[in-house]
């Protein structure tokens, strides 16, 4: 589903050039729920950002769907984002002046669908994540769980087949962030592909695969904690 | 998605109050003083008779001094003397003409308690009314041989009919103009052409005359007009006759040329005529005349001049000193939302909606500023009408179709001051906003 092979990323100012993903491949198939983990700076959201079409990359190979990238132009990649990619991320990103509804609504819109069609996935994604009704509630009258489970309706709204998930759970404590993650496996059970990024081995772990990186590069591939206590138990 | 980017920038501006007040009043101000001139200038510069800019000719003959020409742009007299408009009058070569100046006296009625008031006459000759295309509510223009001879007949404006008569029909009824009893053969429907195209002596924006009188009156009431008279010549006039026949010039002379072929003629007649004149002792100057387009017409006596150019250039310059701020103001407005179309441009927004989506907000902020410029410039206008005590009153006011140019113009004006702060936000990379909103 989702290959990247030999990417590099760097980004030069006037007299340093910073390589921030060198040589970088992965596979990631369909339905996989795959955690990225490594140190600050290693390249993870770099990654993400690549993955998502939110930037190109300086070298490499990127193939999503069987579809190279690297000949997409920036409408068709803007389409290929609203279509098949969803994003979480760690502050949320919702747009504060837009009641809930209407940020669900935000990437439907860019979709072309009409009213009717909105308003059925919007009230459907928001009753996933338990808001459906706060739906007429500003984002600053909610709690920051809510608000990551609001930016997860909107994610799904589009019924992307690619979750793109940037430490979904950084800010917000411990019951929340159990929560959000239980939603996130839930979501992934049903079939969507999920790239979590994270600071925290215990979600980490509860991926089907780890991915490390370190210094731009895929250090270590493991199989996700789940899967391992299963092969034990067994 | 127009429905949605409109809906959008109006959230964004009950956002920032302030800051969109800012630039609305940025556009307001520059369109306001911007269409107060432009307003001014269309304004003066309509052309009345444009239906009949193709045949109709403002006549000017060049008998003055023979050591220096007419001091204005065309170097000959605007007006001609009386005996030279008796004389072409006999010409039978254009469709219409009309010879005509401006005059005026107390007006009443006999049989009513109403007291007499100055009414502007004008003493022309009948083709007056087909020539400029005045239409009548009553009656018609009186008979051809009230152009040669005294026969007191007069025609009404809508506005001294209702003065006088109430509006009725008052063809046949008599009034005293001058003190000479006159009769009501017509009534002209309202007509205030402004610029005064046909007579641009007499202030080119004052209104049309209240009565007109036959051509053929002079001797017989002793006309001398009103406005301007000139002359080059010391004369020795002792008698009303002597004035008639003096080189004092002072009647104003229109034809209706409808064909190429008869404006040859014409030409060729108003040549010989001169080579006439010119065996008799007059028109000392070279052989000159001058046959000007209503619109040629209006250009000739700088109706609209120079210094009203100027303004033009000025306050349009002004409006592009407040467009600059506008664009600075669009630029810290756009840029703090940034993180917004990060977000939008993650959701799936390509760089033209989010473009789109910007330039819309600027053409918002247009249109609430053109609404404002449109107050501004009627309270411009109303300003000059007050300072120019009554001389503006008919140009310093807007139309419809200004209207409707104030606002496009505020559009197209905010349309352009967004074009680079929408760009710029549409270039904005946006992983940088993503991870540190």
């Amino acid at each position: 589903m989702l290959k990247m092979q030999n990417i590099r990323k760097s980004y030069r100012t006037d007299t340093i050039e910073t390589h921030a993903l060198r040589d970088f491949s992965l596979e990631v198939n369909e339905g996989e729920f795959v955690s990225v983990t490594g140190p600050s700076g290693s390249g993870k959201t770099t990654f993400l950002n690549i993955a998502g079409l939110l930037e190109t990359p300086t070298g490499g190979q990127y193939l999503l769907d069987n579809e190279d990238i690297g000949n997409l132009n920036d409408r068709d990649r803007s389409r290929l984002r609203n279509e098949k990619i969803g994003f979480i991320f760690q502050g949320f990103n919702l747009i504060p002046d837009l009641n809930l509804f209407d940020n669900v609504d935000v990437p439907l819109r860019y979709r072309g669908f009409n009213g009717k069609e909105r308003k059925k996935r919007i009230e459907k994604a928001l009753e996933q994540v338990g808001l459906a009704a706060r739906a007429k509630h500003l984002p600053a009258q909610l709690s920051g769980g809510q608000q990551q489970r609001v930016a997860i309706a909107r994610a799904l709204a589009g019924e992307p087949r690619f979750l793109l998930a940037d430490e979904p759970t950084g800010n917000l404590d411990s019951l929340m962030a159990r929560q959000v993650m239980e939603l996130l496996e839930f979501i992934n059970e049903w079939g969507t592909t999920i790239i979590m990024v994270t600071h925290d081995p215990d979600l980490a772990r509860r991926a089907h695969r780890n991915i490390q990186i370190v210094d731009g590069q895929v250090a270590d591939l493991q199989q996700g904690a789940a899967e391992r206590a299963q092969t034990a138990t067994a | 998605m127009f429905g949605y980017y409109i809906s959008l920038a109006l959230r964004s501006l009950r956002g920032t109050p302030i800051l969109s007040a800012l630039m609305v009043a940025a556009i307001a101000v520059g369109v306001g003083a911007s269409m107060t001139t432009l307003t001014l200038n269309y304004m003066m510069s309509r052309n009345a008779l444009a239906d009949k800019d193709d045949v109709l000719y403002a006549l000017q003959l060049d008998s003055w001094d023979p050591h220096e020409a007419r001091n204005n742009p065309s170097e000959m007299p605007w007006q001609i003397t009386y005996k030279d408009a008796t004389s072409l009058l006999r010409s039978d070569i254009p469709t219409h003409q009309v010879a005509m100046h401006r005059w005026g006296g107390p007006v009443n009625r006999d049989d009513s308690e109403m007291r007499p008031y100055t009414a502007e006459a004008r003493v022309t000759s009948r083709d007056f009314f087909t020539l400029f295309d005045v239409p009548f509510t009553y009656g018609g223009t009186w008979s051809s041989e009230a152009d040669n001879n005294p026969v007191y007949q007069i025609v009404l404006s809508q506005e001294t009919n209702e003065k006088l008569f109430n509006g009725e029909n008052s063809v046949g009824r008599t009034v005293n103009f001058n003190g000479t009893p006159f009769r009501v053969v017509g009534v002209i429907e309202h007509w205030q052409p402004s610029p005064k195209v046909h007579d641009l002596n007499n202030g080119d924006f004052l209104e049309s005359a209240e009565v007109f009188i036959p051509f053929g009156l002079h001797r017989s009431l002793e006309i001398y007009p009103w406005g301007n008279t000139n002359g080059w010549l010391t004369e020795d006039i002792d008698s009303y006759e002597g004035y008639l026949g003096s080189e004092y010039v002072w009647v104003q002379y229109w034809v209706q040329l409808d064909s190429k072929e008869q404006l040859e003629r014409y030409r060729d007649y108003l040549t010989g005529f001169i080579r006439e004149q010119k065996q008799q002792g007059r028109f000392p100057r070279p052989l000159k005349f001058g046959l000007s387009k209503p619109s040629e017409w209006l250009v000739l006596n700088e109706v609209v001049d120079d210094d009203a150019r100027m303004l033009n250039w000025l306050s349009l310059s002004f409006l592009l000193v407040c467009l600059v701020n506008a664009v600075a103001l669009l630029l810290a407005k756009f840029l703090r939302k940034a993180p917004e179309a990060g977000v939008r441009r993650a959701l799936g927004a390509s760089r033209k909606a989010v473009f789109s989506q910007h330039l819309v907000e600027s053409g918002c902020i247009g249109l609430a500023g053109g609404l404002a410029g449109i107050l501004l410039t009627m309270a411009g206008l109303t300003l000059i009408r007050h300072l120019a005590m009554g001389y503006m009153d008919r140009v310093a006011s807007m139309d419809w179709l200004m209207m409707l140019s104030a606002i496009g113009l505020a559009i197209l004006s905010s349309l352009l001051a967004g074009l680079y702060p929408a760009w710029r936000i549409s270039r904005t990379n946006p992983s940088i906003y993503l991870k540190t909103q």
